[in-house]
């Protein structure tokens, strides 16, 4: 921008020093419009390409595809009945007899809520560990979190049965031991576990953030007016972290409602959820009824995020400060009860996470060194060299999807980064009609994935036609614009509640003291959120490398891939290449976690 | 064919006119920018003029595209239709076709072709396949490719009821298509040639079982729980396989609107149906999970010894030096669904001569012994080269069973929904 003034004769400093001065003064104002357009191409105008589908058939409005999926028992089970006119109270009495129904949209709701119950159970004994305890390999520990966010499901698939099937690791650990065999697969409960698996990580990752921003001053304040540790704890601590634990359990939700291929792979068709359906119909091309679904969908999860926001915002704790609370030594200072309790829980915990969390990706390692004839082999990687040097030019090659991947990623965190941060400080303002800008800021992470990609298809790569101009776009850019869509959310989840609870008067001084406001939210907002904004930077980085949908619709030609499509390219009847494959992106993933994580720094250096 | 993945994935550069990609100084500069969205967004965007002839829409401006700094990109060669010297021929398939991580015929009926022909040929692997190319003719963006390659029996019906206009043109003069085997045609309107075929059959683990000879043999109670198949919706061998046992069994009428089947059942049996079948074979502990790849990885697990696959597993497993005991195949009934897969030429394409040119050269006896070993399929003409002990690991039914296209019409999707809502009522 500074180039176009610099060619303007004479008074060309007063100009500039003007241009810079109104854009600072707006810059606030010129983020929040470059990130509304931002939604409305790679998102609003895309996604609505497809649900109007729902309500125009055939070009004329109707109601009527809508009206027949609620009136549906076999998506709405006994609540079907409520829509198509029926007394609540018999719908009620159905809903509780031995018989009820729960309907498609009724059981992906039901196996959410199993799963968001065991990543919360599981995800908070490790935000416990990384906020409250001091060890070697914390800070890499942390950063490791995120990474079973990123796996592709087929590599969880393959993970899974290795250890959890008939003939896997597990059972195998526990006839030894003398133990019964347990049958996980094809089990609503190896689903919740596999749910669990890439949403404890989040869980666990929010709430680690948030309880590294709680203030010592203010426990130490409570404990100096006579508060024990525990009432400590619930009094200052836990209304500073129950939010974070919200926003993870709500992500959670959203998340496994809208899941789609490993219900399939670990559960089975008994188990097929929501976006199971709206897959079918995309594919079929009955888009009218995808449509639908999907916006059944879309509501659904809409009104869980929202009824969090409404929760968060009522539920701020005022906080002023960033001295985070010091670290115990995981060893025992002294052999009491208080002590030792804690400590021997963490470690039954880290018995689960081994199982959990360890053994999946120890499987997967496995795989991708195991030959055809069940011998330790090399060959896979070899596969991955041979592909590199010898493969066709139209042909997935693995260093570009490495390459590709990690640029996309960066790239899409740094546009996810401002974007989020502009609609935090936005939706943490009161003002009238701000539930209408969360539901429209948070509506990407709720959006059927199925429905994105096609509407990315229509939207950005076939594009408008305006004035006789067709206007498209796709490639690098398109993917890394709608990357940045999919990951922004989490750095808004990550910054606003931290946002929220500032103390206003900081921020009312530092304007009293003629700071802009796009000043105060750099110099005196964002250092006291730190942790917040370096973990929504990981995991708009992870949501960028895990992607699939948009990629492979967006990466026209033969060279915009990234690893999850090289991924799903080596996938044949042997598992090995695919496994190789995913092995170097959990290797090049796990070193980039790392890498933002020094590069965010341990605190916000105040 | 030889790889059921049920999404793969885009890498069509036949569009490559309407879209551009940055060059890598550009997304340098991008790097070191953060965050400029709005630039962003205006960079990645082309435009191209519409409302001309429609066939060819090169636009020269978008020089860039392909040059990604990896340098081996074939794609430098977007001046299709303007340059009558070497005319490029874009043929469109599905992944696997051209990209698998064993054997797949992409590369060398490239070579094998531009060794025979003036053309430069160019794959197109849009990830929806041939529902990529649906969706740019109802929203009325040009093809941008001159023949499909990957056609099924399923997709000419899906695709006559979606689109009012036609997709693909009348298949004209093909030599060699008189060697085609007659029970392999499958486009009663003379559109799609069949270039090669499957089986979608049972594979069982010998070492641990005995696979039932018949259908109801799979309700034994010592098979229960011993079967892996797909989901009908969403993975083309389910589809087959749920085909097949309505083929057996009837359809009890699920598709047409009084109580008369419109399919009745090889079984003779007017009173049990498919979903009957399906009924007790759930009861029988079946599992229908997602994909191929799903089924397959949990049957090479162990978590049970047989699983819906194609007949050509063996091919496969002597490859990888595995015991073929454990990859035994079973026709049910000496019977197997056919999968018939055809070709057929666009109606907007560009190069319409070149394509019908590419489907004579694919039905030559020896493109088709090719076609049919990197494609682990079976040849669509009666004179195909392939070596004399082909058979032994490729496998073909005595009695191959499909639908036609009229039978599926109007039919296959309520079947799959009748299916579903036994199966998965919650």
């Amino acid at each position: 921008m500074s180039d176009a003034s610099r060619g303007a004769a004479g008074g060309r400093h007063t100009l500039h020093d003007r241009i810079e001065g109104r854009l600072r003064g707006h810059l606030l104002t010129a983020l929040a419009v470059v990130t509304s357009v931002t939604l409305v191409v790679a998102f609003y105008y895309p996604v609505g390409t497809v649900l109007i589908e729902a309500v125009v058939v055939d070009g004329a409005a109707t109601l009527s595809v809508f009206a027949a999926v609620l009136r549906d028992p076999f998506y709405f089970g006994e609540l079907a009945r409520l829509f198509a006119g029926e007394s609540p109270l018999a719908v009620a009495r159905a809903l509780l007899g031995p018989d009820r129904r729960l309907g498609i949209v009724g059981f992906t709701a039901y196996q959410a809520a199993l799963s968001t119950v065991a990543s919360v159970a599981l995800g908070l004994p490790a935000a416990y560990l990384l906020a409250r305890f001091e060890f070697p390999g914390r800070r890499t520990l942390r950063s490791l979190t995120i990474v079973p966010f990123v796996l592709p499901s087929i590599m969880v698939a393959v993970g899974f049965v290795a250890t959890f099937g008939t003939n896997g690791t597990l059972n195998a650990a526990l006839s030894t031991l003398g133990l019964p065999r347990v049958d996980l697969m094809f089990t609503l409960r190896a689903v919740v576990i596999a749910h669990a698996f890439y949403n404890a990580p989040l869980v666990a990752r929010v709430t680690t953030a948030a309880w590294e921003s709680v203030d010592a001053r203010a426990v130490e304040t409570a404990r100096s007016l006579g508060a024990g540790p525990v009432r400590a704890f619930f009094d200052v601590v836990a209304p500073q972290v129950y939010p974070a634990v919200l926003t993870g359990a709500a992500l959670t939700f959203v998340f496994t409602f809208g899941t789609f291929p490993i219900v399939l792979a670990l559960g089975g068709f008994e188990l097929a959820t929501i976006e199971v359906f709206v897959y079918h119909l995309v594919r079929d091309l009955s888009y009218a009824e995808a449509a639908a679904l999907a916006i059944v969908e879309l509501v659904i999860s809409l009104g869980v995020l929202l009824a969090y926001l409404r929760y968060e915002a009522r539920n701020t704790v005022s906080a002023r400060g960033a001295r985070p609370l010091p670290r115990r030594s995981l060893l025992p200072s002294a052999p009491t009860a208080r002590e030792l309790l804690p400590r021997l829980g963490l470690g039954a915990y880290a018995v689960a996470v081994g199982v959990l969390f360890l053994a999946p990706i120890a499987s997967m390692v496995l795989a991708s060194v195991t030959g055809g004839d069940g011998a330790l082999t090399l060959e896979h990687y070899r596969f991955l060299v041979d592909r590199q040097q010898t493969g066709a030019a139209f042909q997935v090659r693995p260093w570009p999807a490495i390459r590709n991947s990690l640029a996309f990623a960066s790239a899409s965190t740094l546009l996810a980064l401002p974007m989020g941060v502009v609609v935090a400080v936005l939706t943490t303002r009161r003002y009238r009609g701000r539930t209408l800008v969360d539901a429209a800021a948070m509506a990407p992470l709720a959006v059927s994935g199925i429905v994105v990609g096609l509407g990315l298809l229509r939207g950005l790569v076939f594009g408008v036609e305006v004035a006789g101009w067709r206007i498209a776009a796709s490639g690098a850019i398109a993917i890394v614009v709608a990357h940045a869509v999919a990951g922004y959310p989490f750095v808004v989840r990550t910054v606003a509640p931290g946002l929220e609870g500032l103390d206003r008067s900081l921020i009312e001084s530092a304007r009293a003291l003629g700071a802009s406001r796009a000043r105060v939210i750099r110099d005196v907002e964002l250092p006291l959120v730190w942790p917040g904004v370096v973990a929504g930077a990981a995991f708009a980085f992870a949501i960028s490398i895990g992607e699939f949908t948009a990629t492979v619709v967006l990466a026209t030609g033969g060279d915009a891939y990234t690893m999850p499509v090289a991924i799903e390219r080596f996938i044949g009847r042997r598992l090995g290449p695919a496994t190789a494959m995913g092995v170097v992106l959990l290797v090049v993933t796990g070193l980039s976690f790392v890498v933002i994580e020094r590069l965010g720094g341990e605190t916000s250096g105040l | 064919m030889a790889d059921d993945t049920d999404a793969t994935i885009d890498s069509d550069p036949s569009d490559r006119q309407a879209l551009s990609r940055p060059d890598p100084s550009t997304r340098r500069r991008f790097l070191a920018l953060g965050g400029a969205a709005g630039a962003l967004a205006l960079a990645g965007c082309s435009a191209q003029q519409t409302g001309d002839d429609g066939g060819d829409g090169s636009d020269g401006e978008d020089g860039s595209d392909g040059s990604d700094g990896d340098g081996g990109s074939d794609g430098e060669d977007g001046s299709d239709g303007d340059d009558e010297e070497t005319p490029t021929l874009t043929v469109a398939t599905y992944t696997s076709f051209i990209d698998a991580p064993s054997v797949s015929p992409g590369e060398w009926l490239k070579e094998e072709f531009e060794s025979r022909v003036d053309a430069e040929l160019e794959w197109a692997t849009p990830d929806n396949e041939l529902n990529y190319y649906v969706e740019r003719a109802a929203s009325g963006v040009s093809v941008d490719a001159d023949l499909y390659v990957g056609l099924t029996t399923g997709d000419l019906v899906r695709v006559d009821d979606q689109l009012d206009d036609a997709l693909f043109a009348e298949r004209g003069e093909v030599d060699g298509f008189d060697a085609v085997r007659e029970g392999l045609l499958f486009d009663p309107f003379d559109r799609a040639i069949p270039f090669d075929t499957g089986y979608v059959s049972l594979v069982y683990d010998g070492t641990t079982t005995e696979a039932p000879e018949t259908f109801d043999g799979l309700l034994a109670d010592d098979h229960s729980g011993a079967l892996i198949a797909q989901n009908p919706g969403g993975s083309s061998t389910g589809r087959s396989f749920l085909l097949h046992t309505i083929h057996r069994f009837g359809d009890g009428g699920v598709a047409g609107d009084g109580d008369e089947e419109t399919v009745a059942g090889d079984d003779g049996d007017p009173d049990y149906d498919y979903l009957d079948y399906w009924a007790d074979l759930q009861a029988n502990d079946v599992r229908v999970l997602g994909s191929w790849d799903d089924a397959y990885t949990a049957w090479s697990n162990g978590e049970a010894p047989m699983v819906v696959s194609y007949s050509t597993d063996q091919v496969f497993a002597a490859d990888a030096g595995e015991d073929l005991e454990q990859h035994r195949i079973r026709f049910l009934n000496d019977q197997a669904y056919a999968n018939p897969e055809g070709m057929a030429v666009f109606a907007d394409a560009d190069e319409p001569e070149l394509a019908r040119e590419f489907m004579s050269f694919v039905l030559e006896p020896e493109v088709q012994g090719e076609i049919a070993q990197r494609n682990v399929a079976f040849p669509a003409t009666d004179t195909a080269t392939l070596p004399d002990d082909y058979a032994e690991l490729a496998k073909e039914p005595a009695d191959p069973v499909t639908f036609t296209y009229d039978e599926l019409q109007g039919s296959v999707g309520e079947w799959i929904d009748a299916w579903e809502r036994q199966y998965a009522g919650n």
